[in-house]
């Protein structure tokens, strides 16, 4: 038998190389091995928005435990050129493992790394001596993390006759499975079986393995959503991909518009007609959907915008993650009007969070925003299954023809004590009203009296109080009398509680209030973590602390925070959170 | 048989003369002749002085933003196509500010009809120049004259792949109703431009105007609409603006493409959760 590595409960690795070289292949490949084994798995994307000639990494997380972000160090490194070294090996482990292919890779000083083991990997040279094509290189990277991971081959095989069996042919199987051995027996030659790594393998395991994107787009299928309309930008358009694919099976229909505009405006028709409908966006969309968003609250049209932010202004760095448009869906749109902007943190929370939108959205009529991120948005991570017997599909004031019939005097926008309305829809006898962006009266008919506006404005405004009891209310983590508060929204989620660990090793005690609906504000709530904390600290992941401000403006009382922010592009690593409360203290 | 005073509502408020009255009249007369319940018509309109046609007109109304009266009303055909479904725009609203829309909603051919009221003025915003004011239009917004090309909306939507096209005049309401009734019946997107005088901001393109730089296609009997090639030389002429139908070709609509035939409308669909269903589909994040 085979000498085992050492024994571990959590690993890192990192696959990095230029744009083109096969990065998010080899690690997709591999991250699906991992999960096979039984371990939960994070990934974390950082590509460029380039297709070709950037340097780019891909970081497969794999642990025994529930992860949901980035690990502090990498494990396992294998480059496909050197400037990838001289990047990321700072962040290496102790007697972590390095694989680089270059000839002419020298270490630039010993100091800067960590990393005891490196070792040149000529893995082009390989891949074209003895296959004729560097594109063999990816199933030689992966044949040799194999076996550094003691991982099953059988399972690399399975995977790899999944994907090209059919597509590619028999040949083609074989020859990359020739490739994934000499990888294999390339590593042993410089990583000995004990210095390997080894984790547990668990067999009682049943796990999803999906985006928070794909997560979106399932749920919204489940939550009975039938109409998509957008506009392709990433790192939003895996919501519309899988959308594209399932709709249509549904008898839903996902349509690809000239623009934003359309596809926001097209979702407002297509839901005021009776349809459950949704668009998805990032950054720039959102800012052209601007007006649309506005005529939602007017008109008091139910719709779901999922807005995966990356990092902006402008164009921004497209692929990239940030927080930073809180503030563009929080305030955004000119004039006054209700909306809810839900913040999930995790990927079971993005499957959780669209059905509760698509019901809020309707049981309250307003625009009902996702805010998501591409840190977890396009990144992999293993997930419980869900569960759909948990599913309700609430259709708020919607009426039926038969109730319709019954009533008097129909008015769409008839006051009411809580604010919202009956609806009825296009087609229904008895309903006839009109549906205006400009102000109107209790029909939707134009009015520009004051009186009217007055009252019109604050039914429209009634409806988020009345929201209030109905939505998802923030949470708290670990223990309730720890004296350091910690506050964050969305993918700040997995390193907050992590920091929450290192702190506690070097004896301070956090706890963590967890965000997830930005507006309406849960005040109250707020309020009180923040009292029982004798000092708070609001995470980040944007420039100007905007969840931070967006706070202040709504807690009454006056108390000490401190903003850890991070405008790098980059999500949180957990010791970056865990340092500075550190040093503040 | 429906009348007249199903689909009026209350009396409009347009300026004395408006072209947009006789609009509504031939709207109204087109309804009767389709005989159809007010309830089955959704009419959305943009933003101008367009756009108070459906607080007079007695159906399920949209009063949507400016330019964006079309994705609006597509939304509202592909949710439930067994809707009738009327867009109507200003000729800012259709070619400057919707410009996009309008293109690929003839690309799409979305069975709606939609009608571009053209004033060649911003009518609502006090008289500026419009994408098909003429080079050299005087306006406060020109006031040293137009420095731009006007647009040719149906040439342009015949170039865009427009399925039906043609063009009114508010001074001739009779054929304008039967043009709208025409547009109602065919199958995919029919755009009807309506020649219509704002009397009180364009001093230049009244209806004297209009009726010396106009003429019938409809009179002509050696001219057919079926054949493109002429459709674009006529429109192509800069001397006379042509009146009537224009152009109109047999085309499969967007909805028979992305539909299964005999397909519900999406409004209609039970959205109860198929559990075993969409366990079956969970399985594939694996
Ligand atoms: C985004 C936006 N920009 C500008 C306006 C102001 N505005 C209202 S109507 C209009 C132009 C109307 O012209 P047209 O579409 O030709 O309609 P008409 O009034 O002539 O019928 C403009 C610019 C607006 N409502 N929205
Ligand atoms: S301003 Fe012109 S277009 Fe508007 S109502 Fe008056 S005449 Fe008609």
């Amino acid at each position: 038998m085979q000498k085992k590595g050492k024994m571990i409960t959590d690993i890192s690795v990192m696959i990095a190389g230029m744009a083109g070289d096969g990065v998010l292949f080899t690690g997709n490949v591999l991250a699906k091995i991992m999960k096979r084994q039984g371990w939960e798995i994070s990934t974390y994307r950082d590509f460029p928005s380039n297709i070709r000639g950037e340097p780019t990494n891909y970081t497969i997380r794999a642990s025994l435990e529930k992860i949901y972000g980035r690990a502090d160090d990498i494990d396992v490194f294998i480059a496909f050129d050197c400037d990838s070294i001289f990047k990321h090996s700072e962040r290496m482990a102790e007697r972590g493992i390095l694989l680089c292919d270059g000839e002419d890779f020298v270490w630039p000083s010993p100091s800067k790394s960590k990393a005891r083991t490196y070792h040149k990997f000529p893995l082009r040279k390989l891949a074209i001596g003895n296959f004729g094509k560097e594109i063999f290189k990816n199933m030689i990277a992966l044949g040799a993390l194999c076996y550094i991971l003691d991982l099953n081959f059988y399972v690399l095989e399975r995977i790899i006759s999944e994907a090209f069996l059919k597509r590619k042919g028999k040949e083609v199987v074989r020859k990359n499975i020739q490739a994934i051995h000499l990888g294999c027996d390339q590593a042993k030659e410089i990583v000995a079986p004990e210095g390997r790594y080894s984790l547990k393998r668990r067999e009682d395991y049943d796990r999803l393995f999906l985006s928070g994107d794909e997560a979106i787009a399932f749920g919204a299928l489940a939550a009975g959503c039938r109409f998509f309309a957008a506009y392709p930008i990433c790192p939003a358009s895996e919501i519309w991909q899988w959308l594209a694919v399932y709709l249509p099976q549904f008898n839903g229909l996902v349509v690809q518009t000239e623009d934003e505009l359309a596809a926001l405006n097209m979702v407002l028709g297509a839901s005021y007609t009776g349809a459950r409908a949704m668009t998805s966006t990032s950054g720039p969309g959102g800012s052209l959907m601007m007006e649309g968003f506005g005529l939602a609250g007017m008109a008091e049209i139910p719709i779901v915008i999922v807005n995966v932010q990356r990092a902006g202004p402008s164009t921004g760095m497209p692929t990239k993650t940030e927080q930073s448009d809180l503030n563009q869906w929080v305030y955004g749109s000119h004039g006054d009007f209700p909306r809810i902007v839900l913040s999930p943190g995790t990927v079971e929370e993005c499957f959780e969070f669209i059905i509760r939108a698509f019901n809020l959205a309707e049981k309250y009529q307003c625009p009902v925003i996702l805010l998501t991120e591409q840190d977890y948005g396009q990144g992999l991570r293993s997930a419980k299954k869900f569960d759909l017997s948990k599913v309700e599909i609430e259709r708020g004031k919607l009426l039926n023809q038969e109730e319709l019939i019954k009533i008097k005097d129909f008015k769409r926008y008839e006051f009411t004590p809580e604010g919202v309305s009956p609806r009825a829809l296009p087609g229904m006898k008895n309903g006839l009203h009109m549906v205006e962006s400009n102000e109107h009266d209790e029909r939707g008919y134009r009015d520009e009296n004051p009186e009217n506006r007055i009252r019109m404005m604050q039914k429209r405004m009634k409806k988020l109080k009345s929201a209030s009891k109905d939505l998802i209310a923030p949470k708290i983590w670990g223990k309730r009398d720890a004296e350091i508060g910690i506050i964050g929204f969305g993918s700040t989620f997995g390193p907050i509680q992590e920091a929450i660990v290192q702190l506690e090793k070097k004896g301070i005690r956090a706890k963590y209030l967890q965000m997830r609906t930005l507006w309406p504000f849960p005040s109250k709530k707020v309020e009180e973590f923040i009292a029982k904390s004798k000092k708070t600290f609001i995470v980040e992941n944007n420039f100007s602390g905007q969840l931070s401000l967006l706070l202040k403006s709504q807690v009454r009382t006056p108390f000490d925070a401190r903003n850890i922010l991070n405008y790098s592009s980059q999500a949180f690593r957990p010791s970056e959170i865990s340092t500075q409360i550190q040093r503040a203290l | 048989m429906r009348k007249n005073k199903d689909y009026h509502l209350t009396e409009p408020t347009w300026c004395k003369g408006c072209g947009i009255y006789s609009i509504f009249a031939a709207l109204k007369k087109a309804a009767v002749a389709l005989n159809q319940d007010p309830e089955q018509f959704v009419i959305v309109t943009g933003i101008g002085c367009h756009g108070r046609l459906n607080n007079y007109f007695r159906s399920y109304g949209f009063h949507a933003l400016h330019g964006r009266a079309l994705p609006v009303a597509s939304g509202v055909k592909l949710s439930n196509p067994s809707l009738s479904v009327l867009g109507i725009s200003g000729d800012g609203d259709a070619y400057s500010i919707g410009l996009g829309h309008f293109i690929h909603s003839l690309r799409r051919n979305i069975n709606i009809t939609y009608l571009v009221v053209d004033n060649r003025i911003y009518a609502l915003t006090q008289g500026q120049t419009s994408p098909t004011s003429e080079p050299g239009f005087v306006s406060v917004s020109t006031p040293y004259g137009s420095k731009e090309l006007s647009l040719n909306g149906p040439k342009l939507a015949l170039a865009s792949g427009g399925s039906f096209i043609a063009r009114g005049f508010s001074g001739n309401p009779t054929q304008l109703s039967t043009l709208i009734e025409k547009g109602m019946k065919h199958r995919g997107f029919a755009l009807i431009e309506v020649l219509s005088p704002c009397v009180t901001h364009n001093k230049v393109n009244t209806y004297q105007w209009f009726k010396k730089n106009t003429y019938n296609l409809d009179n002509d009997s050696d001219y057919n609409a079926r054949d493109k090639m002429k459709a674009w030389k006529k429109l192509s002429k800069e001397k006379k603006i042509p009146l009537g139908l224009i152009y109109v070709e047999k085309r499969q609509t967007y909805e028979d493409v992305v539909f299964q035939k005999e397909a519900e409308p999406i409004v209609f669909n039970d959205l109860r959760v198929d559990v075993p269903r969409l366990e079956k589909i969970m399985e594939k994040f694996k």
